[in-house]
């Protein structure tokens, strides 16, 4: 149990001097902007972060989802599109 | 966790414990979540169960299976209305079929044990590769199949019953067979059977036949 | 989405500016006003109960009413209002009684436009699509007769969550409408101003499924379809239209129509279209559905000027073939509909695929930013009594509306093991769920029910909130009472009350036997291994080895190149052979890649992150370790039996046609009549698909001819045009230089016979013309039939090798045809080019960066984490009757030696927790974690109860 708690530590410790040194403790510095919300852009935003990127997904509309959001079911299962 | 997971035993025990009616929901055949495509295995399962509940006296109609996809909610909630309403014509369990509770649990009970047994013929002597709905009607329909079960099943089915009555008390084949509804003729088989092999014994001083 | 470390999600944000250049863009952002506080709202949407303000609802396509204050929609993210500009106050500076029922004081009247600046590496443009606005035609009717609506109208009245619920309603007196009929091509392949000359690609197949939904709503209803041709070019599409087309009281009609009349008491509305048997005819339907097609994004000029990029002819991005997601502007991608009228799957691996350029780009930064969620230390509650704390979620009306949500969690409180219960208005609420983490820390919580939806969407979400609070994630259960009951049961509330107890009843017995399961990681070879090395597999190789991973590209032939090495040009113009060319000599140099030609693969074994995979060459046999593997080995060509091909030299195939095109046969070249004919051997019993690519390719041969020897007669004998997308301008382009298009039915086939007349040697092709009526008989010099593509006759090895799946056709089959369209139900391996399905070379080359971008979401990780619910074998109750190893198609089961003799084990990196081998294993020895015999029976006893 301790030496997790020693783990965690260090790793917060080490991610906050990784930051500072890197000096992009500012937060508006990032990879890959993604513009558009849809299914597309999730997508997009989905794989950049998984691979190791920091993303900033920028939609219009109040939510994301695009019009995908507004179908009912999709081809071929008719599976619920949301 | 797959359809093809829902146990033959899952559905006994519901019944066991007095449900009356049982509906599994699995994806739309051929469009598997997974790749195994194990909604086939519980059609299988189904058609399987429903003729034991026949055989046991219970109606196979307690027993349901439908397809459908995670985005019909309408139909489900379509097919949910309907099962309940089928489920209330088709009245308590045991009661609408003329069974007493007690033979009932013991029926199933003795079909409960058979699960094991049931796995493995069904593995050996009762998959199918078909890939569709009607297929599966049709070979559980077939004179094949009934031949399969009644060599496979029947007899297994009716020694469980025996062992679990004679669990309780020694039975002459007569009482056997009456409450069993099978014919003394039967009875004596299972029962000259079971005895060599060693599972029972004839009682001369009671007439009656015990557990060994 | 919304909970993932490494994205910032910016709702109702507008670009503003774009500065700085590819690697050091900086990005100006206006962030508009919610005149909400994001944090504090909880969207309990009590603020919108008492908004005074109606107005028509944008989400569904203002059939509905919506007020001022509002959430976009009830599954938006992030789930809280926000408040637009129909609202009093800010017109007129009066009301604000949302301010007042705020609980949370989440208003705030005072927020002003915020601009944000934000520096970036690479841009994506993801901007979608606008469907087409009939309104531009007054033809359509749309907006002057009430029952003519759009299929995006269309679309929210079939939805549960739509403007009337779910109920297809006519808006002119609420009824359901019986006679449905559909206008395809509403917007689409008309050169008419205001309208797009190209095909919009996805309204046949959108169309079909509305149909379909219509029947599953109301049997007894009447659909009919007006349409031009049908162009079910997409993988499985050919079956989804033979599955509408049918269905009883369902007809498609090849015809143009015209909407004539609204009926002045039914406002039904009449519609005149042609047949062949009875001419003109007019009908009246009580609802016409237009099925718009799609136009580029709204203000596409602005979006253009504002990044910087090029425009096409239609208003969509500017792309070149060879690269589809590059724009004119270096640094900035494009993906999905904004590359031009595209489906769902082609919007997803594009969005992978313009990732994998991303990464390409910014390869040196990678993880630099990233961050990893961390989580306090574990509770071990092993030896603990059951302290179960069950959350009653009301959905905000979803579930509350119909369940009495306080007398549940009173009852839950009666409930054996459960020391705590209370109600939520979300529980998947961002402070929601902090609440349930902070209360399981200080009740001493070691198990969770919550009661809401279905674990399917949310349980990742309610996991993580059990690992914040320092509880094994696998102590949670979700019982759901909204899809399978407050859904369901919508006008019983009573009864409803009572089943979510059950659930709840369910749930509480179960977590009660829950265990703790940990989930592990593996670590990830860095290596890739391409399959074919054609122009999907090289494309996909090199986007991989550019983003630092070692690649082993295998190829059967003895050269790179594949099915490209027969085809000289594409329709928009790509030189084919010069860009394989500069392919292959990448390929080549890249210090990363190894390439194996004339390999075959003799045996494949691991899993995930650690495959091993042996290739045979003249190199002789090398054993390749690697953590991925891509599938892209291509197709074949049919070899046709009919129209004697194989038995007369003048009959080819397409590629033979344009090879010998591209070689300036002279017989082609001088040829003076010239017939195509399509779909051959596809679309028909054997192969129950389309081919996709024949149509375009007819016409890119016949405009070739047209170039070489405009006065050549040509003549494509065809079933539908399907030209779909930007192609269309060449199929009318093709019409207007004379090239003949005649359309046969299949049940009437063109006949061919080789015939001399007065000494020349003709091909007589006979054929009925369903427009003048008669049988036609064209002599031609030459036959080019458009011969299918075919699965490659290897697929079912590979398929055997690495453990994925066909499909019927025995194409292969991706996860998920509309999500995962570029991955297998096998992890770590992906899949791209036309041995998914027969595709045109830039889509091809979509997906081939589209499966690089998947692979890359692997192998930039050292560990793969694999998943705590597997199956586990009781060896001491194994019998090596070797049933789970039959029934697991992952083959995640083997046989190994014990001193007790063979027993079954698993290896839980391929166990994908089916569970069927459960199911078969007579000795129940073997057991799936999580949802073990004991686990589902306890729900069983609990749901029925006693005698």
């Amino acid at each position: 149990m301790e030496k997790e708690l020693e783990k965690i530590e260090d790793q917060v410790r080490k991610s906050l001097a990784d930051n500072l040194r890197k000096g992009f403790a500012d937060r508006n510095f990032g990879d890959v902007l993604v513009v558009g919300g849809g299914i597309s852009g999730i997508q997009a935003a989905l794989d950049l972060g998984a691979a190791g990127f920091k993303v900033y997904l920028v939609e219009k509309a109040p939510s994301i989802g695009g019009h995908m959001a507004q179908l009912d079911k999709t081809f071929p299962t008719n599976d619920c599109s949301m | 966790m797959c359809t093809g997971r829902v146990d033959l035993s899952f559905v006994l025990r519901a019944f066991s414990k007095g449900a009356d009616g049982v509906f599994i929901i699995g994806c739309r055949l051929n469009e598997c979540n997974y790749i195994t495509h194990g909604n086939f295995h519980a059609l299988s399962m189904v058609h399987l169960c429903k003729k034991l509940m026949e055989h046991i006296g219970l109606n196979p109609a307690r027993l349901m299976i439908e397809f459908m996809s995670g985005g019909e909610g309408i139909l489900f909630a379509e097919v949910m209305d309907d099962i309940g309403k089928k489920v209330n014509e088709l009245g308590p369990l045991g009661k609408a079929e003329g069974i007493d509770e007690k033979a009932l649990r013991a029926k199933l009970e003795a079909v409960t044990q058979l699960v094991p047994y049931i796995r493995l013929v069904e593995r050996e002597r009762l998959r199918i590769p078909f890939k569709s709905e009607d297929e599966f009607d049709t070979f559980f329909t077939s004179d094949e199949f009934n031949r399969l079960f009644n060599e496979l099943i029947v007899d297994k089915l009716a020694i469980s019953q025996i062992m679990l009555l004679l669990r309780e008390r020694p039975l002459s084949t007569v009482k056997i067979s009456e409450i069993l509804g099978l014919t003394p003729s039967e009875v004596s088989r299972h029962m000259n059977s079971s005895s060599r092999q060693g599972l029972v014994r004839y009682d001369e001083s009671r007439k009656c036949f015990a557990l060994a | 989405m919304g909970r993932h470390p490494n994205i910032e999600v910016l709702t109702y944000t507008e670009v503003d500016s774009v500065e700085g250049e590819a690697g050091d863009f900086k990005v100006t952002l206006i962030k508009k006003p919610r005149y909400i506080i994001e944090s504090k709202c909880t969207g309990c949407t009590t603020c919108v109960e008492y908004c005074p303000v109606k107005y028509p609802d944008q989400y569904n396509q203002e059939i509905s009413d919506n007020k001022a204050v509002h959430v976009y929609f009830a599954q938006a993210i992030p789930l809280i209002t926000y408040i637009d500009e129909s609202c009093l106050y800010l017109k007129e500076k009066k009301c604000r009684i949302c301010e007042a029922v705020c609980k949370n004081n989440a208003i705030d009247f005072n927020q002003k436009l915020e601009k944000v600046e934000v520096n970036v590496g690479a841009i994506i443009l993801s901007s979608g699509l606008e469907p087409f606005d009939p309104k531009v035609k007054e033809e359509y009717r749309y907006g002057q007769f009430v029952n003519v609506v759009t299929s995006m109208d269309y679309e929210r009245l079939l939805c549960a969550t739509g403007p009337y619920q779910g109920e297809i309603l006519r808006a002119s007196d609420m009824k359901h409408p019986h006679k449905v009929a559909w206008l395809q091509c509403v917007g689409s392949r008309r050169v008419t101003p205001g309208e797009n000359s190209y095909c919009s690609a996805v309204c046949c197949t959108y169309t079909q499924k509305q149909v379909i939904l219509t029947k599953e709503h109301d049997a007894e209803a009447e659909c009919t379809v007006f349409h031009n041709d049908i162009r079910s070019y997409g993988k499985d599409f050919e079956r989804f239209y033979e599955r509408a087309e049918n269905l009883p009281g369902v007809r498609f009609f090849r015809s143009y129509v015209s909407i004539v009349k609204e009926n002045p008491e039914t406002q039904s509305v009449t519609i005149r279209y042609s047949t062949p048997d009875e001419g003109v005819k007019e009908e009246e339907f009580d609802m016409v559905v237009l099925s718009v097609g799609l136009n580029p994004p709204a203000d596409v000029q602005g979006l253009a000027n504002k990044f910087g990029i090029e425009l096409n002819a239609h208003g969509f991005c500017k792309a070149i073939p060879s690269n589809p997601m590059e724009t004119t502007r270096p640094g900035i991608f494009v993906s999905g509909a904004f590359q031009g009228p595209t489906d769902i799957p082609e919007s997803v691996f594009t969005a992978s695929a313009a990732g994998s350029q991303c990464g390409e780009l910014l390869d040196y930064r990678r993880g630099e930013l990233s961050k990893e969620r961390i989580y306090p230390p574990e509770r071990d509650v092993s030896q603990e009594e059951p302290r179960i704390g069950v959350f009653v979620c009301h959905c905000g009306a979803n579930i509350g509306r119909i369940v009495g949500v306080p007398s549940t969690v009173e009852y839950a409180l009666t409930l054996p093991n459960v020391v705590y219960a209370q109600e939520q208005l979300f529980s998947c609420a961002t402070n929601s769920a902090q609440q349930i983490s902070d209360l399981t820390k200080e009740k001493g919580l070691n198990r969770v029910v919550i009661a809401a939806c279905s674990p399917r969407t949310l349980e990742p979400l309610f996991r993580d909130t059990l690992r914040e609070a320092g509880i094994n994630q696998y102590y949670l259960d979700m019982a759901n009472i909204r899809e399978h009951c407050s859904w369901v049961h919508a006008k019983e509330k009573e009864e409803a009350t009572q089943k979510a107890k059950d659930i709840i009843r369910m749930s509480v017995a179960r977590v009660c036997r829950l265990k703790p399961l940990q989930e592990f990681d593996l670590p990830v070879n860095k290596t890739a291994l391409v399959v074919g090395g054609g122009i999907a597999g090289m494309t996909c190789a090199l986007s991989i080895a550019k983003q630092g991973h070692e690649v082993y590209l295998v190829e059967k032939d003895a050269d790179l190149g594949g099915t490209a090495r027969r085809i000289h040009s594409t329709l928009d113009g790509m030189d084919v052979q010069a860009y394989l060319r500069d392919l292959v000599r990448k390929i080549y140099q890249h210090p990363l890649i190894h390439v194996y030609t004339d390999a075959t693969i003799p045996e494949a074994t691991g899993y995930v992150g650690n495959f091993v995979t042996k290739v045979k060459s003249d190199r002789g046999v090398t054993e390749i370790k690697h953590g991925a593997a891509v599938i892209a080995i291509g197709a074949d060509e049919y070899k046709p039996t009919e129209y004697l091909y194989g038995k007369d030299d003048r009959v080819m195939t397409n590629l033979e046609l344009e090879e010998q095109i591209a070689q300036g046969e002279e017989r082609v070249m001088n040829a003076q009549s010239l017939v195509m004919i399509q779909c051959v051997g596809c679309r028909n019993e054997d192969r129950n698909y389309c081919a996709r690519i024949c149509c375009s390719n007819s016409v890119k041969n016949a405009l070739k001819l047209k170039e070489i020897n405009p006065r050549m007669d040509i003549t494509i004998l065809f079933r539908d045009m399907r030209t779909y997308g930007f192609s269309e301008d060449y199929y009318r382009e093709a019409s207007n230089k004379d090239v003949k298009f005649i359309r046969y039915e299949p049940q009437d086939k063109p006949q061919v016979e080789a015939v001399e007349e007065e000494g020349r040697r003709i091909l007589r092709v006979t054929v009925t013309d369903y427009i003048l009526g008669k049988k036609l008989a064209i002599d031609a010099d030459l036959l080019s039939l458009a011969a299918a593509v075919i699965p490659s006759a290897g697929n079912k090895e590979m398929s055997l090798l690495f453990k994925v799946s066909l499909g019927p056709d025995d194409w292969f089959k991706e996860a998920h045809v509309k999500l995962r369209p570029v991955e297998f139900g096998t992890d770590g391996v992906y899949l791209c080019g036309i041995a998914h399905y027969p595709k045109h070379i830039p889509e091809a080359i979509n997906q081939a960066y589209g499966a690089a971008g998947r692979v890359l979401t692997l192998l930039s990780h050292d560990t793969v984490t694999a998943s705590g619910s597997v199956c586990e074998v009781d060896e001491d109750k194994c019998i090596s009757c070797g049933a789970c190893i039959t029934v697991c198609t992952y083959g995640a089961i083997e046989f190994y030696d014990t001193p007790q003799g063979r027993k079954a084990t698993v290896n839980p990196v391929l166990c994908k927790g089916d569970g069927l081998c459960n199911s078969v294993c007579p000795t129940a020895a073997i057991s799936l974690k999580h949802f073990a015999d004991e686990e589902l029976l306890s729900q069983i006893d609990a749901a029925v109860g006693d005698f």
